[in-house]
C-alpha cells in the first residue's frame, strides 16, 4: 500500500512538471525542458491574468514542496520511539494510559503530540505517518468525541492537539487529494463543535483562551482546506460539502467591526467561485449576513432557526446572543413607555423561551411585570438597563435542540447535516 | 567601425562612469536615465561597448576608484551586458542587466528620496525589451524562453505587491509607507500619488473604513488626469458606493459619462425609496458587484432606502392632513410595501422601525399596542450629513 503510493506520487510529480516551465533557480532545467510543451505566458502578455500567474506560482511551490516532501513510514498512531519517551517521562494522556497507568501505554492508545518542527529536512520518516495511518488516527480520536468518562474541556484538550499533529503529518507530506479534503473536512467539523460547547462551558464574559486557540485552529484548517479545494479544482470542479464549508467563513465574519482576521469579507467574495455563490448554504450565510448588518433581528433569528444546519448554528451561536441583546436595546428604548411589551411576543421575537426572556431581561438589569390578566410584560425606557456584567448563560434557541454528546461522532458520518431544524423537532430528527 | 586606440576606449570608459556618479550626487535623473537606455541605441552607449571591448579591463578600473567603487554593484553587471548587448548575446545581457537591475533597486531604497523614479522605469523598461529578446533567441535555440518571467519577478519587486491584487499583503507595506519618515509622499509625481490613493483608498472599501476611503478615492479622483477617462472610472467604480453610503447620491449625466449605469438602478432606489428595485438591481449585477468587491457596501444601503420610503408616505400623510402626520400606522407600511412586492408582516415592520429609530435615521418611538409608529415633528428623517449609518 505504502509503495503503491509512493510510485503514484511519483508519477504524479513528473505529470506536473511536465506542465509548467522550469523555475530559473534549478540548474537542471535543461534537461526537463523541451519545446514540445506550451509555457504560459508570463506577466506582461495581456492574455493571461495575474490570479493565473499566482496559480502558477503557487504550482510550483507545490512542485517544489513536493520534491521535498517526505514520504511517512510511521505505522502507528504514535511513532514507537516517542510512545517508550512519553511512557518513561509520564507524559500521557488520559486517553494513552494502558488500565489508567501513567506510565504505560500501547500502540492501540498512545497517538503523536503535535510539536513545531524546525524544517521537514530535520524530520525522520519513520516519525511521520502514511496517508492510511492519519485516516484511522483521525477516526479513533473523533470516536472519543462520544466518551461521558470525562469532561468535553479534557477530550478537546486532547483531540485538538492531536489532530493538529495529523494536519501537520498530511502537510509535510504534501498530501493534497481527495482523501485529504476528507481528513480537513472532519477537522474543521470537530473545531466548530467544539466551538459551540466549549463557549457553553465558560461564564465570564471574556472568551476563554481554549476557546481563543480553538477558533484560531479553525481559521488556520479551514483556510487550509479552501487552498485544497483550489488545488484540487482539475479533478474536481466542486466539492460535495464545499458550499458548506465555504458559509463558515462568511458566518465567522459577519461582524465586519471585529477583528479582522485574514481577508475581508469583501475580498474574500471575489475568489469564490460561481456556482457556492448560488449555493444554498451560502445563500443562508449571505442572508444571515445581510440581516446582521442591517439589524433586522427579526428576520435573523426566524431565518437561523428555520434553515442553519447544526454547524452553521455552532459557529452563529455568539452573533444569536449579539442579535438578542440589539433586539431587547432597540424594543426597550423605543417603545412607547405607556405600551409595555408583552414577553410572549418578546419570546417570538428573540426565538426564546418565555421563562428564558425573564431571566434574559433580568440580566440587563430590567424588571418584568404582570398585567391584570396575568401576561407577563416588560415596561420599557426602564432606567435600570445596562449592559450584562458577567458573560450571558446559555438560552434556548426555539427550533433548536442542543444535540446529545453521545450523537456527536455521528455528525462525522451523517450526509444529511442540512436537514434543518423546524420548530420543536427532536433530537432524533437528525438520523 | 575606425580604429579605436586604447587611451580613447579608456577616456570614454571614464567618461561614462564620471557621469554616472555625479548624476548621483547631484540627483540628475534625466542624465542618469540617458546612461541606463540600451534599447535607444544611442551613439555615446555603441561606442561606450565597442571601448569595453577594446580596454578590458574596465572592472579593475571602477573598483579602485573611490569615485566609482560606490557603484560597482551596478556598473560592473551593466557593462557586462552592454558588451553582451553589442555582440547580440541577448540572454546574457539580460542575466547581467537583471544582477544591475537588482543593485540599482537596493541602491534606490538608500537613497533619501525617490528622486531617481524615473530611472526606475527606465530600468524596468530595459529589462522587459531585453527579456523579450532574450526568449526570442532561447526559444530560436530549442531552449525554453523564460526569461520574460523572471523580468516579470523583477518588476515584482519594483511594483510591489499593490498592482497585483495581492491585498492582505498591503497593511505591512502600506504601514511602512506612512509612517517612514524618508519619503514624503508630496515627493512622487502625481501620477503615482493618485495610483498609491486609487488602491489605498479601494483598499478602505473592502475593510469598510468609508471617511478614509471618501476622504483618499476624493483625492485620486480631483488629482487624476481629467482626460484619462479610464482612470476616472476606475476610482468611480469605487467612489461611488462611497458616496452612497454616506447619502451623497452622484447625477445620472456622471453615470452615463462613465459608463457606470450599473449603479443608476440602486441611485433610483435610493431616491425613490423603492426597496424591490434596490433587490433587483443587486440581483442583476450580483457577479459584478461581488467580483469587484463592492456587493456588500450596496446590500447596506437597504436601512436608506427605507428611510426614504417612510419619509415619502410621511409626506403624503401630511398633504392629505397635516395634523395626524406625524403618526404612521404599521399598517400603512405594510401596505406600501406589499404594493413594492415585499410581503412583510407587521411584527418585522415594527422590527425595521425600531432598527431605524435605534440607528437615528428616523426620529420617534413606536407604540406596540396601538400598531403605531409615532415621528418626531422636527426633523423626524435626520439626514447623513456625510457620516455612515452608525451601528
Amino acid at each position: 500500500m505504502e509503495r503503491r503510493h509512493h510510485s503514484q506520487s511519483h508519477s504524479q510529480r513528473q505529470q506536473r512538471r511536465n506542465h509548467f516551465s522550469s523555475s530559473s533557480s534549478s540548474s537542471s532545467n535543461q534537461s526537463r525542458s523541451n519545446n514540445r510543451f506550451s509555457f504560459p505566458k508570463s506577466s506582461s502578455s495581456s492574455s493571461s491574468s495575474s490570479a493565473n500567474d499566482v496559480r502558477d506560482r503557487r504550482r510550483e511551490t507545490q512542485e517544489e514542496k513536493q520534491e521535498e516532501a517526505i514520504v511517512g513510514t510511521c505505522p502507528f498512531m504514535c511513532p514507537e520511539a516517542e510512545r517508550l519517551q512519553r511512557q518513561r517521562l509520564r507524559d500521557l494522556a488520559v486517553f494513552e494510559r494502558l488500565h489508567g497507568d501513567p506510565r504505560n501505554s500501547s500502540p492501540a492508545l498512545a497517538v503523536k503530540k503535535f510539536c513545531r518542527t524546525m524544517s521537514a529536512k530535520e524530520v525522520r520518516a519513520s516519525d511521520v505517518r502514511p496517508l492510511p495511518v492519519l485516516e484511522e488516527t483521525l477516526n479513533y480520536l473523533l470516536s472519543l468525541l462520544d466518551s461521558t468518562e470525562h469532561p468535553f474541556e479534557v477530550i478537546h484538550d486532547f483531540v485538538f492537539d492531536r489532530t493538529r499533529s495529523v494536519r501537520q503529518d498530511l502537510i509535510m507530506q504534501n498530501i493534497v487529494n481527495d482523501k485529504a479534503i476528507n481528513m480537513f473536512e472532519k477537522i474543521v467539523k470537530f473545531h466548530v463543535i467544539s466551538h459551540h460547547k466549549l463557549r457553553s462551558s465558560c461564564s465570564s464574559s471574556s472568551i476563554s483562551p481554549l476557546h481563543y486557540l480553538n477558533l484560531e485552529q479553525l481559521t488556520k484548517a479551514l483556510t487550509s482546506l479552501y487552498n485544497l479545494y483550489e488545488a484540487n479544482r482539475s479533478s474536481k470542479p466542486i466539492h460535495e460539502k464545499e458550499a458548506e464549508f465555504r458559509s463558515f467563513y462568511v458566518l465567522l465574519h459577519l461582524d465586519s467591526n471585529g477583528q479582522p482576521v485574514g481577508e475581508s469579507l469583501s475580498l474574500w467574495f471575489r475568489h469564490v467561485p460561481s456556482p457556492i455563490i448560488k449555493s444554498k448554504e451560502m445563500w443562508f450565510a449571505r442572508q444571515a449576513l445581510r440581516y446582521f448588518q442591517m439589524g433586522n433581528y427579526r428576520r435573523f433569528l426566524s431565518t437561523v432557526a428555520a434553515e442553519a444546519s447544526y454547524l452553521q448554528y455552532c459557529i452563529i451561536e455568539p452573533y444569536i446572543d449579539e442579535v438578542r441583546s440589539l433586539a431587547l436595546c432597540c424594543i426597550h428604548n423605543c417603545c412607547y413607555k405607556l405600551h409595555p411589551y408583552p414577553l410572549g411576543h418578546l419570546s417570538k421575537v428573540l426565538m426564546m423561551e418565555e421563562s428564558d426572556v425573564e431571566l434574559f431581561c433580568n440580566a440587563y438589569g430590567l424588571q418584568t411585570c404582570i398585567d391584570e390578566v396575568g401576561n407577563k410584560l416588560l415596561p420599557t425606557k426602564q432606567t435600570t438597563f445596562c449592559r450584562p456584567k458577567g458573560g450571558l448563560q446559555n438560552y434556548s434557541f426555539l427550533g433548536f435542540q442542543q444535540l446529545g454528546s453521545h450523537m456527536l461522532s455521528s455528525l462525522f458520518y451523517n450526509h444529511f447535516l442540512l436537514v434543518p431544524m423546524k420548530p420543536f423537532s427532536h433530537v432524533d430528527g437528525w438520523n | 567601425m575606425a580604429y579605436m586606440s586604447m587611451g580613447e576606449a579608456h577616456r570614454r570608459i571614464t567618461d561614462y562612469l564620471n557621469r554616472f556618479s555625479d548624476a548621483v550626487s547631484s540627483q540628475d535623473v534625466a542624465s542618469l536615465k540617458q546612461l541606463l537606455s540600451f534599447s535607444s541605441n544611442s551613439p555615446s552607449l555603441l561606442s561606450l561597448a565597442d571601448s569595453l571591448n577594446v580596454f578590458q579591463d574596465a572592472n579593475r578600473l571602477i573598483k579602485q576608484s573611490d569615485n566609482y567603487s560606490p557603484f560597482a554593484d551596478i556598473t560592473v553587471p551593466l557593462f557586462r551586458s552592454l558588451q553582451h548587448y553589442r555582440t547580440g548575446n541577448l540572454v546574457d545581457a539580460y542575466l547581467a542587466f537583471e544582477k544591475s537591475a537588482n543593485a540599482f533597486i537596493q541602491e534606490f531604497r538608500n537613497w533619501e528620496s525617490a528622486w531617481a523614479l524615473e530611472a526606475l522605469y527606465v530600468i524596468a523598461y530595459e529589462i522587459r525589451v531585453l527579456a523579450e529578446r532574450a526568449d526570442r533567441e532561447l526559444a530560436s535555440n530549442g531552449k525554453s524562453p523564460e526569461k520574460l518571467k523572471a523580468a516579470g519577478s523583477f518588476l515584482m519587486k519594483v511594483f510591489g505587491v499593490l498592482a497585483l491584487g495581492t491585498v492582505h499583503l498591503c497593511r505591512s507595506v502600506i504601514r511602512s509607507i506612512e509612517t517612514a519618515r524618508i519619503f514624503d509622499f508630496e515627493e512622487f509625481p502625481k501620477r503615482d500619488k493618485v495610483t498609491y490613493m486609487y488602491y489605498t483608498g479601494r483598499l478602505e472599501v473592502f475593510n469598510e473604513n468609508f471617511p478614509a476611503a471618501d476622504q483618499k478615492l476624493s483625492y485620486a479622483l480631483i488629482n487624476c488626469n481629467p482626460r484619462s477617462e479610464a482612470n476616472i472610472r476606475m476610482i468611480l467604480k469605487y467612489l461611488i458606493p462611497v458616496k452612497l453610503s454616506i447619502g451623497i447620491l452622484p447625477k445620472d449625466w456622471l453615470l452615463e459619462k462613465y459608463n457606470l449605469v450599473e449603479y443608476s438602478n440602486i441611485v433610483q432606489a435610493l431616491r425613490r425609496g423603492d426597496l424591490r428595485l434596490l433587490r433587483h438591481a443587486l440581483e442583476e449585477h450580483e457577479d459584478q458587484f461581488l467580483r469587484s468587491g463592492v456587493y456588500l457596501v450596496l446590500e447596506k444601503l437597504e436601512l436608506q432606502v427605507y428611510q426614504r420610503l417612510f419619509k415619502k408616505i410621511y409626506i403624503i400623510q401630511k398633504q392629505k392632513d397635516p395634523s395626524k402626520a406625524h403618526q404612521m400606522k404599521l399598517d400603512v407600511i405594510v401596505k406600501a410595501l406589499k404594493w413594492l412586492e415585499m410581503d412583510m408582516d407587521v411584527d418585522e415592520v415594527e422590527c425595521i422601525v425600531a432598527i431605524l429609530i435605534h440607528k437615528n435615521l428616523v426620529k420617534g418611538y413606536f407604540a406596540h399596542k396601538s400598531k403605531v409608529v409615532v415621528l418626531s415633528k422636527q426633523d423626524p428623517f435626520p439626514k447623513l450629513n456625510g457620516k455612515p449609518v452608525n451601528s
